[in-house]
């Protein structure tokens, strides 16, 4: 009976190593400093515990898995950023870690024990700039650099130990003096499970106060880590409030991760603190987006796809505070069509008209801004701009249909 | 009470063991050996899987010849000629889906009825079979071992629940060792999956012990529970004894 139970015992250890080391959403004790956060690993570093070497061991399969894995992006610039990025704020490790980029449309990245991330496509679409995500990367890092995983990893093997002697000593020592002790193993067994989730939340908080100090030391602005989780903050506010629901705001006793309020306020502190006063400290925008340059149309038509109008719709808003243009306008549009709610239709046909003003809209702003006119009975405009739009996209799968519109 | 071991298979009703002059693939046997803490967490180790990693190779490589078979074994997905490490990846992806599909189904108690009465009725179809078309194998085998060796104290834990039936505070079945293998035969000129095996090992007292891999007798024993006793399907069974 026990063979998914014991397969799932594996994935759990994989999965659980993942999740402790990966940075999503979460009480934070007393604020980590910075200035205590040094590296405990240098460079080349290989495990030399048996403990520590078997979670490196079943980290290769992982690894051959991921790398070989058909959800990753294949874009060798792409990759190639990435792989300078974390060389740049990786601290000693930096040349030795490996960097994936999975297609998967949510605010994720994860470390793996032996040094290896995983960066999924939703936080490109997320980051406004370089500093942004390099903090993001930088926070990975400094779980290896802090050796969170095997240290998480023993944390669990002694207090689960402790508890299983415990239980047993408990039970047979109340048994002997003919007392009940279930209540008091209950008790237990809920110290013990709360004081895991305390020290899994500590380490997010030492990996925040270690990736700031990385991007100080690299020359990005500080303060971008914790805007970071404003805008995530914004986001799930957003996407709840379109759902008529609250917010899940992460912040209770059971939390992996601190709760992204209290890990804006102390990454605010921290880069108050690392922050050498007359040094100048950039963000790396236009970098950044020469960066991603064509895959950001890719990232914003998987975002707007996910069904979930109120966060699309405030991270378009939110990339837009450095600017329109007619990628974010069209996507705007797209918001919109898709959401199909009462007048929607009216809000669509508004940014397609806008997205076209900008030299950059894409090819589709062009067809839905035709379509759009059509409906408005305006079939002589429609016919510039779906003629247009075949200038643009001459082998387009709909070119024979958008002729036949034309008339 | 003590220890444990059960195992059961399925083969299509058509299948006969591989017998005489036969080419063998075997996907690297995926072996994960760990202790088990006295928590009951599962500690891997890497100097433990290498060890029973290479007593199982050896004990299936002689096996194997006993049978007339030739067997090469692939560690890593690039160590194919003629086929690239994307398309192992695939059939091995493939058979991984299809084998938790077989254990849900034949294992677990979700019975199909369009299955009943068939045999072992999967395939691994059109991939298996350009694989074995590229390789120029038979067979292909693919193997997972996990076993559990109880630490010390998981031992001492199991000592004080059985002392403490003396006391009115009985925890006799504390769990100790597990060990649990399965295999999959798939036949690369149809790409059927032609036979299946799982064979599960337990104790419920940590301190028993009943084959360890990281010996080469342990593993040989592992070897022989899984794939010494392969019977041919229904049909050819039958076939057999109506002559």
């Amino acid at each position: 009976m026990c063979i998914r139970c014991d397969l799932s015992r594996r994935s759990l250890l994989i999965g659980g190593a993942a999740a402790a080391a990966s940075l999503s959403t979460g009480v934070a004790e007393a604020r980590i400093r910075p200035q205590d956060m040094v590296p405990l690993v240098g460079p080349g570093f290989k495990p030399t515990d048996k403990d520590e070497q078997g979670l490196w061991k079943e980290m290769e399969r992982a690894e051959e898995e991921i790398a070989g894995s058909n959800l990753l992006v294949r874009d060798a610039a792409l990759t190639n950023y990435l792989k300078n990025l974390i060389g740049k704020v990786g601290g000693p490790a930096a040349q030795d870690f490996r960097i994936y980029l999975a297609r998967i449309p949510e605010f994720n990245a994860m470390m793996f024990p032996s040094g290896f991330a995983v960066v999924f496509t939703g936080l490109l679409l997320r980051m406004r700039n370089e500093a942004q995500l390099a903090g993001v990367i930088a926070h990975e890092s400094g779980h290896f650099l802090r050796r969170h995983m095997i240290r998480s990893w023993r944390d669990m093997r002694r207090k689960t130990d402790i508890f299983a002697i415990g239980t047993m000593l408990a039970g047979v020592g109340g048994a002997a003096g003919g007392v009940y002790m279930g209540d008091y193993v209950r008790l237990a067994e809920l110290g013990t499970l709360l004081s895991l989730f305390r020290y899994s939340r500590e380490m997010e908080g030492e990996a925040d106060a270690m990736g700031a100090r990385l991007i100080e030391q690299a020359g990005y602005q500080p303060i971008e880590m914790s805007n970071i989780w404003r805008q995530l903050i914004g986001e799930q506010q957003a996407s709840a409030a379109y759902r008529r629901k609250r917010r899940d705001r992460g912040y209770d006793l059971f939390a992996t991760h601190p709760a992204p309020e209290d890990r804006m306020a102390d990454l605010k502190a921290d880069a108050l603190e690392v922050t050498v006063p007359g040094k100048a400290y950039e963000t790396g925008r236009e970098r950044y987006l020469s960066a991603i340059g064509d895959y950001r149309q890719t990232l914003l038509d998987e975002q707007v796809k996910l069904n979930d109008p109120g966060a699309s719709e405030y991270l378009i808003q939110t990339l837009a505070l450095d600017g329109w243009n007619g990628l974010l306008r069209f996507y705007e549009g797209e918001v919109w069509r898709l959401r199909n709610r009462h007048g929607d239709d009216v809000r669509a046909a508004q940014s397609y008209a806008a997205a076209v003003v900008y030299p950059d809209a894409p090819a589709d702003a062009w067809r839905w801004h035709g379509i759009s006119l059509m409906k408005a009975g305006r079939a002589g405009e429609a016919k510039a701009a779906f003629a247009r739009y075949l200038t643009m996209k001459p082998n387009a799968p709909d070119a024979a249909w958008v002729r036949q519109m034309m008339g | 009470m003590s220890a444990c071991v059960q195992t059961r298979q399925f083969a299509d009703v058509q299948f006969t063991p591989p017998q005489g002059d036969y080419k063998l693939l075997v996907l690297r046997p995926d072996v994960t050996v760990g202790s088990l803490t006295t928590g009951g967490m599962v500690e891997p180790r890497a100097d433990w899987t290498d060890q029973a990693r290479s007593n199982i190779v050896a004990a299936l490589r002689a096996q194997q010849a006993s049978r007339g078979g030739r067997v090469q074994f692939i560690e890593r997905r690039t160590e194919l000629p003629g086929v690239t490490a994307d398309e192992i990846a695939d059939v091995e992806r493939l058979n991984y889906a299809v084998a938790e599909s077989i254990v849900i189904h034949k294992y677990l108690g979700d019975y199909l009825p369009t299955k009943r009465g068939k045999g072992l009725d999967w395939t691994l179809g059109e991939d298996a079979v350009r694989l074995g078309q590229k390789s120029g194998y038979d067979y292909a085998l693919f193997m997972h071992a996990e076993d559990q060796v109880a630490s010390t104290g998981r031992i001492v834990l199991g000592v004080i629940g059985l002392a403490g039936c003396f006391v009115g505070f009985c925890a006799p079945n504390v769990g100790g060792a597990t060990q649990l293998d399965y295999a999959s035969l798939v036949d690369l000129k149809t790409g059927e999956v032609v036979w299946f095996n799982v064979v599960q090992a337990g104790s419920q007292v940590p301190g028993i012990k009943f084959g360890d891999l990281r010996t080469p007798q342990g593993a040989e024993q592992m070897v022989e529970r899984l794939l010494g006793r392969m019977k041919p399907g229904a049909a050819v069974r039958r076939a057999q004894e109506a002559r």
